[in-house]
């Protein structure tokens, strides 16, 4: 072959490459926003640093397995009732574990929420044991091809829904009553209070939305991965690193938080080193942190 | 007679090698021992300054790594080109070598964390203990990743002839020990000090302090120096103790056992964490007694946290002096503000 | 919910027997330590194990047990973290006081408790790592049943040209299991005129692999030789399909369970290979298939997932070959038990168990041949290929 010939060759091959990189941060950039934005606004609205996101989130892909494989629900009712079980779970843990530390400091809560990680994850593993479950999906099997690119017809779908349910949560949170109550109480919580928000009911709404949120993503990604008992533990971290990136209590900045970080991953262990690539998440807050501690998206100033 | 109590208490814990001969028993104290002092040196942050720091194991992880790589020697590219080789140290050195690792790395955390308050410094904190478990795991040239560093010596003192080894099980109590009694020591001086003063009084109220003139976040800084050296010197004695170290040390578990050792015992009380220490530390042991499926020790272990909080929201220790009276005086928040401020000009 | 509840019971209903027998009989049964990972990452490789050794234990016990006295496993949990397995090792020798362990699973988790053995002079016997260091370190207490990486790599070698492999990218977990591997078969290879492509790292708990899969794509190789548990390996044949990379992948380290992978992967399991160390879907192969085939009975009847059966028969022989060196000693003591593991004869599942000596003059380790079995999964059926 001759040495043109080669340089043309890996030329467009790294060209393939670059897109598929793309691709992938574009898809996986929507379940990361999904997450990020349930847990910013349980941060923003609640000041809770919620331990229990990612447990919410393994919850939600275990009710997506027992309903689809053993009972045999169809795909799409089980996702829908995976959110809402996922919502009612969230509604439960805040009515029973946060309403009554209302006025304790964010130590207290924090403690009491690790305390509720540690005891769901193993319950999920009593439950349902260390094994790895898969959950079957009604998509063609065959991905979408399109060049030298493709993406199975299942993250595609996920990529959709996520989409559909950001877009939604924006709507909720900008545009209806319970949003307002929601931006008001975010901003003064007092003030909001004499105004005549029910702070309380504010909170388990949030809470339950955020779980809500969480559950579904789980739900969605359990099909394209496994089920594991550990697997709310990466998402919670993912979701961590989004919201220190979009700035509290901001979906607008959880979302985008959300493609930066995917894009931050995709990239750097496309072409730096894959061992590093769930360190992406951590060096950017790093980054963000010495040029503009507000996060990207701060709807209010940090420092106190 | 309550002057003499903490006295005879180490009294009595000096003379435990002397008759206790379960190794078993002495390894479990050990290792109780080790995480109180890491418990101590986070209380000194949450507890004084009331920051919520959720990164701590990373100073106990980069002691014992620090620690480790010096008594073993290592050989590494620090940048592209620049290849840096260090030859086995002594024990002696390379703990001291981790201890002020530590201290550096907890001056340029505090120095970067500290723009931030509250929830963000919780996450900011969590996110570098991340950043350090995943360089261990991933620098394999440095620090064996995944494999982790093996056959690390235990310490020995003296010349030769009179030779001192901490290998067996006694040793190492005392050992750990003297470390412990020392650094709770070193921080009751401090918190004591003008300097503690000024710590409380950002706890309690960081606008005012700031106002009468306290450089908030130099303080902050050095409580965060303080806590990282003594936090790191608990992480060399585990790496010489335990003998490996791998990334799995800078584990988020082992922050939320310290924080708990704290909040249990009462965050902002010296006795604090001992108290929450030796109660936490043994909980795993009896919970695995109780021969439970290990989930179900997890769950319990979990449910406790919850019901210790609800129950005991300011701690073992606090709780003790409202019923008798007792324990340490802690100056009212006014006071610690005026002291500060006097400080100051 | 009916399912949860279930599992509940189930699990409370393994768990029993050890409860039972550790309240009678206690006093005259011989203790053996057991160290795995009962949770974290590799709970359920782990799992399968302690349930492998309970079938022996009580099919020794059945056989009225060993120098008349019952056997009694002390099973521990080392949470699939060094540092915890050092603690079990420390809680095993020092508090239950067992003359001999077997554990710990990984590779990782074993080089953690060889000092340990050193130390308390307590012989272990390895069932499952793979890493070379553990035997060549110069460690005398460990006996390996298990195939190095290295075996298992000279076991490979005449599929090489048979498969016509030109081009071998690799993808392995970043831990002693896969960096060991990913050197003996990259040098196996390289001595039989393969190319070696990249070699793409991965944490053994992510689960997101397409950056590497598309790195691998673009490096254009015609074989993916993958190193790694089961779970991710299902992952990555789903990613693998999804991102149109279509080489022939080679899985290896024996705990890539095909049944699991045919189950979860489905259709995207079609066409892989994989190096196991006991094939349950022709026993008949084995060196001692009436061993194999009451093990797998017991198994079966027991409701254990079938899956783990290529796991669990780690745990099985393990405690069989403690119970052979227990009966050569004549006393459960640990100098004299390991004296003993040097003669032991197994007729096993991992093939006929004997231990010649690797590492250092003076201080060598045992080291158990086993057979390694090479096998293929086609429209979701697994079938052996011949070596």
């Amino acid at each position: 072959m001759r040495p043109g010939a080669l340089d043309r060759d890996q030329r467009r091959f790294s060209l393939d490459q670059l897109l598929q990189h793309g691709l992938n941060a574009i898809i996986l950039g929507g379940t990361y926003a999904l997450l990020g934005i349930g847990l910013t606004l349980i941060f923003g609205i609640m000041k809770v640093v919620n331990f229990t996101h990612g447990e919410v989130y393994a919850f939600g892909a275990y009710v997506m397995f027992a309903l689809v494989m053993p009972l045999g629900v169809n795909f799409f009712v089980a996702l829908v009732l995976a959110m809402a079980l996922g919502i009612l779970l969230g509604a439960a843990i805040e009515l029973l574990l946060l309403s009554r530390l209302r006025d304790a400091d964010i130590d207290t809560t924090m403690l009491v929420m690790i305390g509720a990680w540690i005891a769901m994850q193993n319950t999920e593993q009593l439950a349902w044991t260390g094994v790895a479950h898969s959950i079957k999906n009604p998509f063609p099997p065959e991905p979408l091809v399109w060049g030298a690119l493709s993406v199975s017809w299942n993250r595609l779908f996920v990529f959709a829904v996520a989409s559909l349910l950001i877009a939604g949560t924006y709507y909720l949170v900008n545009w209806t009553k319970f949003g307002k109550a929601l931006r008001a109480t975010f901003q003064d919580r007092d003030t909001a209070a004499l105004m005549g928000v029910r702070i309380d009911r504010v909170n388990t709404a949030t809470f339950a939305l955020g779980s809500g949120l969480a559950a579904a993503a789980g739900a969605l990604l359990g099909p394209v991965f496994v089920v594991v008992p550990t697997m709310g533990d990466l998402a919670a971290s993912k979701a961590f690193a989004i919201v220190i990136l979009g700035g509290l209590g901001s979906v607008v900045g959880a979302t985008v938080g959300g493609f930066i970080l995917a894009f931050a991953e995709e990239l750097g262990s496309g072409y730096i080193s894959s061992g590093y690539r769930d360190a992406m998440g951590f060096v950017l807050i790093i980054l963000i942190l010495l040029v503009r501690p507000t996060g990207l998206f701060a709807l209010k100033e940090r420092i106190s | 007679m309550t002057r003499w109590l903490p006295h005879l208490f180490v009294l009595f814990l000096a003379s435990v090698p002397l008759w206790m001969t379960d190794n078993y028993i002495l390894h479990i104290l050990i290792t109780t021992g080790i995480f109180i002092i890491a418990a101590m040196s986070l209380n000194l942050l949450l507890g004084y300054t009331g920051q919520l720091s959720l990164g701590h194991v990373a100073f106990f992880g980069i002691g014992a790594y620090a620690s480790a790589l010096l008594s073993l020697g290592f050989e590494a590219h620090i940048a592209p080109g620049l290849l840096v080789k260090v030859l086995p140290k002594p024990v002696w050195f390379a703990m001291l070598g981790g201890i002020a690792s530590a201290a550096v790395c907890g001056y340029a955390i505090g120095k970067l964390a500290f723009r931030v308050r509250g929830a963000y410094f919780v996450i900011v904190s969590i996110s570098f203990a991340e950043v350090v478990r995943l360089v261990a795991l991933n620098w394999v040239e440095l620090t064996q990743g995944p494999m982790a560093l093996n056959n690390i010596p235990a310490l020995k003192l003296g010349a030769a002839g009179l030779e001192l080894s901490f290998l067996k099980k006694p040793m190492v109590y005392t050992l750990v020990l003297a470390v412990a009694v020392l650094s709770y020591v070193l921080i009751r001086r401090l918190v004591q000090s003008r300097a503690g003063r000024a710590m409380i009084a950002l706890r309690e109220n960081e606008s005012l302090a700031t106002s009468v003139g306290i450089d908030v976040t130099a303080y902050l800084v050095l409580a965060t120096v303080v806590a990282s050296a003594i936090a790191g010197a608990a992480g060399a004695l585990y790496a010489h103790y335990v003998r490996i170290v791998d990334p799995d040390i800078f584990l988020f578990i082992y922050t939320v056992t310290m924080v708990i050792m704290v909040v249990t015992g009462g965050k902002g009380t010296l006795a604090g964490p001992i108290v929450g220490g030796v109660l936490f530390g043994l909980l795993p042991e009896s919970l695995r007694a109780m021969a439970m499926p290990p989930e179900v020790q997890w769950i319990a272990y979990g449910v406790l946290m919850v019901l210790v909080v609800y129950f005991l929201p300011r701690g073992i220790v606090p709780a003790i002096n409202e019923r008798w009276g007792a324990g340490e005086a802690t100056a009212s928040p006014l006071r610690n503000l005026v002291v500060a401020a006097k400080a100051r000009s | 919910m009916s399912i949860q509840f279930g599992r509940i019971i189930r699990t409370c209903a393994i768990f029993a027997p050890l409860l039972f027998s550790s309240a009678a009989g206690a006093q005259d049964a011989i203790k053996i330590g057991v160290s795995e990972p009962l949770t974290g990452a590799f709970a359920a490789s782990g799992n399968y194990v302690a349930q492998g050794a309970k079938i022996a234990e009580d099919e020794i016990n059945a056989a009225g047990g060993v120098l008349g006295r019952k056997i009694q496993l002390i099973i521990e949990d080392n949470k699939s973290n060094p540092t915890e397995a050092v603690s079990t090792v420390e809680k095993l020798t020092q508090k239950d006081k067992v003359p001999i362990l077997m554990g710990a699973w990984s590779s990782t988790l074993t080089l953690a408790v060889m000092p340990k053995l050193e130390e308390y002079g307590v012989p272990m016997v390895v069932e499952t790592s793979s890493s070379g260091k553990i035997t060549t370190a110069g460690n005398p207490f460990i006996f390996r049943i298990s195939p190095t990486s290295e075996m298992e790599a000279k076991a490979f070698q005449p599929l090489v040209a048979k498969l016509g492999i030109k081009k071998a990218d690799f993808l392995f977990t970043n831990n002693d299991f896969g960096i060991g591997s990913g050197a003996e078969y990259a040098k196996m290879l390289k001595a039989n005129g393969v190319e070696v492509g990249v070699s793409e790292t991965m944490d053994p708990k992510a689960t997101d692999f397409s950056a590497q899969l598309a790195k691998i794509k673009a490096s254009g190789g015609d074989t993916l030789i993958v190193t790694t548990a089961v779970e991710q390996l299902t992952l990555i044949l789903k990613q693998a399909k999804d991102q149109q990379l279509k080489v022939r992948v080679i899985s290896c380290g024996g705990s890539n369970s095909p049944d699991q992978l045919i189950e979860q992967a489905g259709e995207a399991a079609n066409g892989t290979f994989h190096t196991v160390f006991f094939p349950p879907w022709f026993p008949e192969v084995t060196k001692n298939p009436d061993v194999a085939k009451r093990y797998m009975d017991e198994w079966k009847k027991r409701g254990h997932n079938v899956g783990g059966l290529t796991e669990g028969f780690r745990g099985y022989d393990g405690i069989f070959t403690i119970v052979a060196a227990i009966k050569a000693a004549g006393k459960a003591e640990p100098e004299a038990l390991r004296a003993a593991l040097w003669g032991v004869q197994v007729k096993g599942i991992y093939g006929d168990i004997a231990f010649i000596k690797q590492g250092p003059a003076g201080k060598e380790s045992g080291q158990n041949i086993p057979s390694v079995h090479l096998v293929t999964i086609t429209d979701g059926k697994v079938s052996k290929l011949g070596l």
